[in-house]
């Protein structure tokens, strides 16, 4: 009887099991926690390399050597940043990631890309007609950018039966508009070693 | 034959075990499941393949082959966008289940082996990036078909490192695709790389089952080695293959590449071949089962390509005009792949009516009925594992043509071995852009044969 008992239950927590096995769960993480699930590129990796590369370049001789000369912060646009990488990485988002840590380390003058100049633009040229002389922004009034920021993601890829060792190597340039004078270059390295189960159930 | 009260009980798991056989093993083969589809192809069809494509009943150990398909027919529709997004479908379904899995390998033990998750033979595996880095191309993302073609290399060298002497471990067209996508990029050095592979592999194909080393490659190495400046390698190709420079610096002149990708007809099928014989000693059954490819043959050995200047002045220059050259042989290399991977079907197949005879052996020892229950569901399960990939083409063609920038109106014609006109068919307008090539592909997939039951 009691054997019988127990395998009532042990059925019973079975099914549970299986049930709740399959299915979906969702749950909410913050969104600067650390998670790999396939090794590939990710907001992580994104995130950390914008950081660590924006604080290297506003850590060089450049940046004191132009604000001391000019007496004011240096206005930087970023440029194509190439994705050469076996990943299709989303370079928009990278972009944004530098972006953001450039104008949040509150040290540099940030330039719209000139997608959205146009944009701006277009809207100036509506203000000249259909808005009032008080609020009415004058044309030819922007700011020009300094320099540009230009870069690529690179990988190289080793690998032995279900092992593989990812690098990643992103570069970025800041190369100066007036002479064409590449001002610092950074470099960051990833390195990942991935190994994939040779058995599943 | 009367059953005593202990006996029948004895027979349910016999009998379970023969019904969970039949469950699992089903009746009929992927391919004979695949004519509606392939009913629709044969009427160049793309739009009524999808949708018997959708109707088709299928398993979750068949994704692969849907997303693939589906990836195939929504190419043909000029939805290249959506096209990959089931590629990326199936790279996910290649991750996830290239481990070995216990319960499918004892599955397929017992059973059949299209009890098992499919996930491609190699060739299928590199078409996939081969036929993304295509998509891309055709929507002018010249940076995705580089990471497609990166993401090819990867997997290319890991089938060199699993069977470095196999040829099978180096696709020819795959590295030509990724000399044209290195040169459209002007990363010459890569692309010179990338053609001497290419050229290779064709050497090492050719030796296999044929197929000729195109001349638009010849050209592109003597093109290249100028190009990085390997002058004594330039030479060395033009010996080899009796072109010269000379001929070709014509060419160069002109700003504007076209790159045409003709698809003709239909990768071949996976048929089964059965052996049956009955075990003397103990009466039983014994089936095996084994696939063999089925070549579809199309009745198109080339296509040309004709392109027209649509602007007023230039009405009465000559037509350009260029013929394509087969660059990838998908059914001789889906044949070889199967052919190098028999030894191992063959000898799963041999253990897997060890194991069903000794089931219904022990089924027969406990009951008469069980056991011969169990024999039955055994032979019935056992069914070759004829699913691959039914909608690439058989062949890839190519053809690459130098012409001044500018609006064209482009036409194809389809010829048979014996030169004559199989089909005439308008492809629009096209613009030629320079800078950059342009890609243009088509499809045809009418075939002679047609899948049988």
């Amino acid at each position: 009887m009691l054997i019988r008992k127990f395998k009532l239950a042990a059925l019973a927590i079975f099914i549970i099991l299986a049930v709740t096995a399959c299915a979906t769960q969702v749950q909410r993480v913050a969104v600067n926690k650390d998670i790999d699930l396939s090794g590939a590129w990710n907001d992580t990796d994104s995130r950390m390399v914008s950081e660590a590369m924006i604080k290297d370049m506003l850590d060089r001789p450049w940046f004191r050597n132009y604000a001391r000369k000019h007496n004011r912060q240096p206005a930087v646009i970023v440029g194509r940043i190439r994705n050469l990488s076996d990943e299709h990485i989303n370079v928009r988002t990278f972009v944004s990631d530098i972006e953001r840590a450039m104008i949040n380390s509150g040290q540099i003058n940030f330039v719209a890309s000139s997608n959205q100049r146009k944009e701006i633009r277009s809207e100036r040229k509506d203000q000249d007609i259909n808005a009032s002389e008080s609020t009415r922004k004058a044309m030819g009034q922007e700011m020009g950018a300094d320099f540009m920021l230009k870069g690529s993601i690179n990988t190289i890829v080793d690998m032995e039966g279900k092992t593989q060792l990812r690098y990643y190597q992103i570069d970025l340039n800041l190369i100066s508009l007036a002479n064409n004078r590449m001002v610092w270059l950074g470099q960051k390295k990833i390195k990942k070693l991935i190994k994939n189960s040779r058995l599943r159930f | 034959m009367l059953m005593r009260e202990g006996q029948s009980l004895r027979t349910i798991p016999a009998i379970a075990m023969a019904g969970i056989f039949l469950v699992l093993g089903g009746c009929a083969t992927y391919s004979q499941s695949f004519r509606a589809v392939e009913r629709n192809l044969l009427k160049n069809d793309p739009t009524g393949a999808l949708q018997a494509l959708e109707k088709q009943p299928r398993s979750s150990r068949d994704q692969f082959l849907y997303v693939c398909n589906k990836a195939m027919l929504l190419r043909m529709l000029g939805k290249f966008k959506q096209s990959n997004e089931e590629i990326k479908k199936a790279k996910a379904i290649v991750q996830k289940y290239s481990a070995i899995s216990v319960s499918e390998q004892t599955s397929s033990f017992i059973i059949n082996d299209a009890t098992r998750t499919y996930i491609g033979s190699p060739v299928e595996q590199i078409m996939l990036n081969v036929y993304a880095a295509l998509n891309y191309l055709q929507m002018n993302d010249l940076n995705g078909a580089r990471v497609e073609i990166l993401q090819e290399d990867i997997r290319l060298r890991a089938l060199m490192q699993d069977d470095p002497d196999s040829p099978l471990s180096v696709d020819p067209f795959a590295r030509y695709l990724s000399g044209i996508i290195y040169e459209d990029l002007g990363e010459w050095s890569d692309a010179m790389i990338a053609y001497r592979k290419a050229y290779q592999a064709y050497q090492k194909h050719a030796a296999l089952y044929g197929i000729a080393i195109p001349q638009q490659l010849k050209r592109s190495l003597i093109r290249m080695a100028d190009k990085v400046g390997l002058y004594n390698e330039r030479r060395k190709y033009e010996q080899e293959f009796d072109l010269h420079l000379a001929n070709l610096q014509k060419g160069i002149q002109n700003t504007s590449e076209l790159v045409f990708i003709f698809n003709n007809g239909l990768a071949p099928i996976k048929r089964e071949s059965s052996v049956q014989v009955i075990e003397p000693k103990s009466g039983h059954m014994i089936r095996i089962s084994l696939p063999y490819y089925e070549k579809r043959n199309t009745p198109v050995a080339y296509a040309r390509l004709y392109l027209q200047s649509v602007r007023p002045h230039l009405k009465n220059v000559p037509k350009l005009v260029t013929k394509t050259e087969k660059v990838e042989d998908i059914s001789s290399l889906e044949i070889e792949t199967l052919k190098s991977q028999m030894a191992a079907i063959t000898a799963r197949a041999l253990a897997r009516a060890v194991a069903k005879d000794k089931l219904s052996d022990e089924a027969s020892q406990r009951n008469g009925l069980a056991g011969l229950i169990v024999n039955i569901a055994g032979v019935l399960t056992e069914r070759a594992d004829t699913r691959s990939w039914l909608t690439l083409p058989a062949q890839i063609q190519c053809a690459r043509l130098k012409a001044p920038a500018g609006l064209y109106s482009a036409h194809v014609e389809l010829l048979d071995h014996n030169n004559n006109i199989v089909l005439r068919r308008n492809l629009g307008k096209i613009k030629l852009t320079t800078g950059h090539n342009d890609y243009l592909s088509f499809r045809w997939t009418s075939i002679e044969a047609t899948t049988r039951n």
